[in-house]
């Protein structure tokens, strides 16, 4: 099997999964208490009236006629308007989401580069306190929720040793200046996006190290060592290539954690953006929000799989061979 | 979340051989594993705290014991470390009962006791009928109360009375606070025409009505101004009657009267004043019923689709893999938030949801090794004497996967648990039961920052912490001796 066919076939994967997405979105939120026509008609309406707003936002349609309006709409990105500020669903979505790409990226580029340096260093340094550090780090970010870490970072750094300030993105009002700006960002970025941090390399660390040394026993290694080259010529030239690929789809593969994850990191520190917005929505019934936001996550999930898939089947040729039966 | 990665490096693993061993075999060999053994201990005292707990504490979350001390109140131990405890108040509860009550001052009155049938003891003040050109009897009585601590915050109390007089009677009613400087802070009072039955008034600091009626603003604290000085203080009850045409009673049942601390029990009080160290206790229970219903409903539901999966083969198991692929591409996380607003708050709700977000794991263990034991020579023999794939399934297939799954459902607790803490925590957890994810809700909206309340904080997200931690352990140990060719990575 060649790699578009390979392609084609996680293509339509995640077509399918994004149309069972799409139908729970909208069997969920058609079933939710509180229906649509209770937010938007008032019982005082005249029964006209009433019949006229009905026809306007097509709920006389037979259910799947409005499943196709609402996929197809979906689809455009127009989401409704939010219950709670009557607005567009999708620019309240637009305005939030750099927002969340920053300090998902922060979180993640940093996490990946710190995690896989100390993974290498680590495995260099076999019995040393660097491994042991390794270990233990991983060990316990493994254990501790990450909300309850990065409560106890906000308690710490926010309130009382205050050198971090404890909501938003920004201070209101902002400096003047652009790059006094930037530093305001940066200030509050480093909690939320820090505290990420400190969660995740452990774990990113402790599977470099593993494969590293697996790596390291492997055939070629004692004899790039028979042949005298230097230790770190082997380590980085020999060793480190073949688990590159492995690690580097991790990577990918823990894209979709990540971009959940952030409804809660969102919440803890007010962050201005979608995963926040997705449980303000929630808990207020603001249903079109929740929806739109919903679905938007859904996307970035769905997205960042197939990326993870696509790399993988770069990196690694078996995959593709095997994709028929690896499933 | 984290566990998630875990499960799925175990899913990837080759299928392991099952090494028969009984009970006593397996015992042997997890005995010698150290972080095995930490574990089971751990869990143990986990249990044990479940089990003890209306032992460890005298108050019952489920309940609605509500304002046990002040809002926020400190733990009892942060008067020995934190220097603005030192000499914070705890809470002081009293009972007033009617012979504890003191005559200072009697005109025309006189005071007696009654039972007066299940109120019990009470006092009884008879006031004669008053004469022509005001003469009205008055009583008052006090009590003495020690007061040695810097001022608290709240006090409240109850007086129960009914009185018994003639329609043109009046009979008034004040509750005086002497300082031990002698100064007087008329907290409460009320007059009764005739006749009135057992009525109890409430009195607390934190209302208006008692401020306006010691001149005080609404942001001043009575509590404050008048527990100012240590010392003695009295609490006088004053009463007097105008009753022309006959003799007037007043019956006092046993009046209660409470200093709200500002240090509290164990780990001190929530925003309402309920115990913390009673959720705390109560919630190691619902984190393991969750926890292990959650891991058992969806292991069980893992293994049925993992053995019909890999025996029926064909369109089934690539249906059923396609089910389990999608399941794992979902966001789960954001999926459970709208499934549990939508389902509504409900322990069982959320058991559920957790369960089935958490079957795909356990479902790719189970299909691979049963691909290979259908292959095995007492399959093929089982089904030559006829069993149906049912028999097979259930007989033959199942005891051989149990091994693998034992571990796979211990390695899904902590996992269960963390995602019911990150519901509660936001706030999408039941609301009738105190959970460590409830806590840590409450502890971060109802003040715990501003205040710097770490014990709010701390011992809800450690128990959660050490509770994954200990079935991490038991569930690596278990595996590494059930399933001796998976290679725990870490």
């Amino acid at each position: 099997m060649g790699f578009r066919t390979y392609l084609i076939r996680r293509i339509v994967y995640a077509l399918i999964v994004l149309f069972v997405i799409l139908t729970f979105n909208f069997a969920v939120f058609r079933l939710m208490p509180g229906d649509a026509e209770k937010m938007i008609i008032d019982p005082r309406f005249s029964p006209e009236a009433r019949m006229a707003l009905r026809k306007q936002f097509g709920l006389d349609d037979p259910p799947l006629v409005q499943y196709w309006k609402y996929i197809t709409s979906l689809l455009r990105f127009d989401l409704g308007q939010s219950f709670a500020t009557r607005r567009p669903v999708a620019s309240e979505l637009a305005e939030r989401l750099p927002n969340t790409i920053v300090l998902f990226l922060t979180a993640f580029t940093l996490t990946m580069v710190i995690g896989t340096a100390v993974g290498v260093y680590a495995a260099q340094h076999r019995g040393t306190f660097a491994e042991t550090f390794v270990t233990g780090a991983g060990l316990f970010t493994y254990a501790v929720p990450t909300f309850f870490f990065q409560l106890l970072l906000l308690m710490l750094f926010g309130y009382y040793i205050r050198i971090f300030p404890i909501h938003g993105t920004m201070s209101a009002p902002p400096p003047d200046g652009a790059f006094l700006r930037f530093l305001d960002r940066v200030h509050h970025l480093i909690l939320p996006a820090g505290s990420n941090v400190i969660i995740g390399f452990g774990s990113w660390a402790l599977y470099t190290r593993n494969t590293m040394l697996e790596a390291l026993g492997q055939d070629y290694i004692i004899t790039a060592r028979a042949k005298g080259l230097p230790r770190r010529e082997i380590l980085y030239h020999h060793a480190l290539r073949s688990v590159l690929p492995p690690i580097v789809t991790l990577i990918f593969l823990s894209l979709p954690g990540m971009v959940t994850g952030a409804v809660i990191t969102e919440t803890i520190f007010s962050w201005h953006g979608v995963g926040r917005y997705l449980m303000d929505a929630v808990l207020q019934q603001d249903y079109p929000a929740a929806q739109g936001a919903f679905y938007l996550i859904a996307l970035a999930v769905i997205i960042s799989n197939f990326m993870a898939d696509l790399v993988y089947g770069l990196v690694d040729p078996r995959i593709r061979v095997g994709a028929g039966e690896r499933r | 979340m984290n566990g998630e990665t875990v499960a799925g490096q175990a899913a990837v693993q080759p299928a392991p051989r099952r090494k028969r061993s009984g009970i006593a075999d397996f015992w042997a060999q997890y005995r010698r594993r150290p972080y095995g053994l930490v574990g089971l201990v751990m869990l143990a005292m986990y249990i044990a705290v479940a089990l003890a707990a209306p032992l460890l504490t005298p108050y019952d979350p489920r309940k609605t014991e509500f304002f046990l001390a002040d809002r926020l109140a400190a733990p009892i131990w942060a008067r020995f470390i934190i220097p603005r405890f030192r000499n914070a108040p705890p809470t002081s509860r009293y009972t007033i009962h009617p012979d504890q009550w003191k005559v200072e001052r009697q005109e025309r009155a006189s005071l007696s006791f009654e039972e007066a049938g299940d109120r019990g003891e009470t006092a009884v003040i008879r006031f004669e009928p008053s004469v022509e050109g005001g003469g009205g009897a008055r009583s008052e009585l006090s009590w003495k109360v020690h007061y040695g601590f810097n001022p608290p915050n709240t006090f409240e109390g109850k007086v129960t009375y009914r009185v018994e007089a003639p329609p043109d009677g009046m009979t008034r009613l004040s509750l005086v606070i002497v300082d031990p400087e002698g100064k007087e802070y008329d907290i409460w009072g009320t007059a009764v025409y005739g006749e009135q039955d057992w009525t109890t008034a409430a009195l607390d600091s934190r209302d208006l009505q008692m401020k306006t009626r010691l001149n005080m603003t609404i942001f001043d604290d009575p509590a404050k101004v008048i527990f100012s000085t240590k010392g003695d203080y009295r609490l006088v009850l004053k009463a007097s009657s105008e009753s022309p045409s006959a003799e007037a009673k007043l019956f006092l049942a046993p009046a209660k009267f409470n200093i709200l601390g500002i240090l509290h029990g164990l780990l001190g009080a929530d925003h309402m004043g309920a115990d913390l160290w009673a959720q705390l206790v109560y919630g190691a229970r619902i984190s393991l019923i969750i926890g292990i219903s959650a891991a058992v409903i969806g292991v069980a539901l893992g293994t049925t689709i993992g053995i019909i999966s890999g025996f029926l083969g064909g369109p089934v198991d690539e249906f059923l893999m396609r089910v389990a692929d999608v399941f794992l591409s979902v966001p789960t996380l954001p999926v459970l938030i709208i499934l549990s607003a939508f389902l509504g708050k409900n322990m069982w709700n959320i058991v559920l949801l957790v369960a089935a977000f958490s079957w795909m794991g356990s479902s790719r263990v189970v299909r691979s090794q049963t691909l290979s034991l259908k292959e095995r020579a007492f399959v093929e023999a089982a089904k030559a004497a006829g069993a149906s794939d049912a028999y097979i399934m259930v007989v033959h297939i199942l005891p051989n996967v149990l091994p693998l799954v034992v571990a796979n459902m211990v390695l899904m607790m902590p996992v269960a648990i963390l995602y019911e803490a990150s519901l509660s925590f936001l706030g999408l957890g039941d609301p009738r039961i105190p959970t460590w994810g409830r806590m840590l809700q409450n502890a971060r909206a109802f003040g715990a920052f501003t205040e710097l309340a770490w014990w709010w904080l701390v011992p809800p997200g450690l128990a959660i912490t050490l509770l994954s931690l200990s079935f991490t352990f038991i569930g690596n140990t278990v595996n590494e001796v059930l399933n001796p060719r998976y290679r725990e990575r870490s």
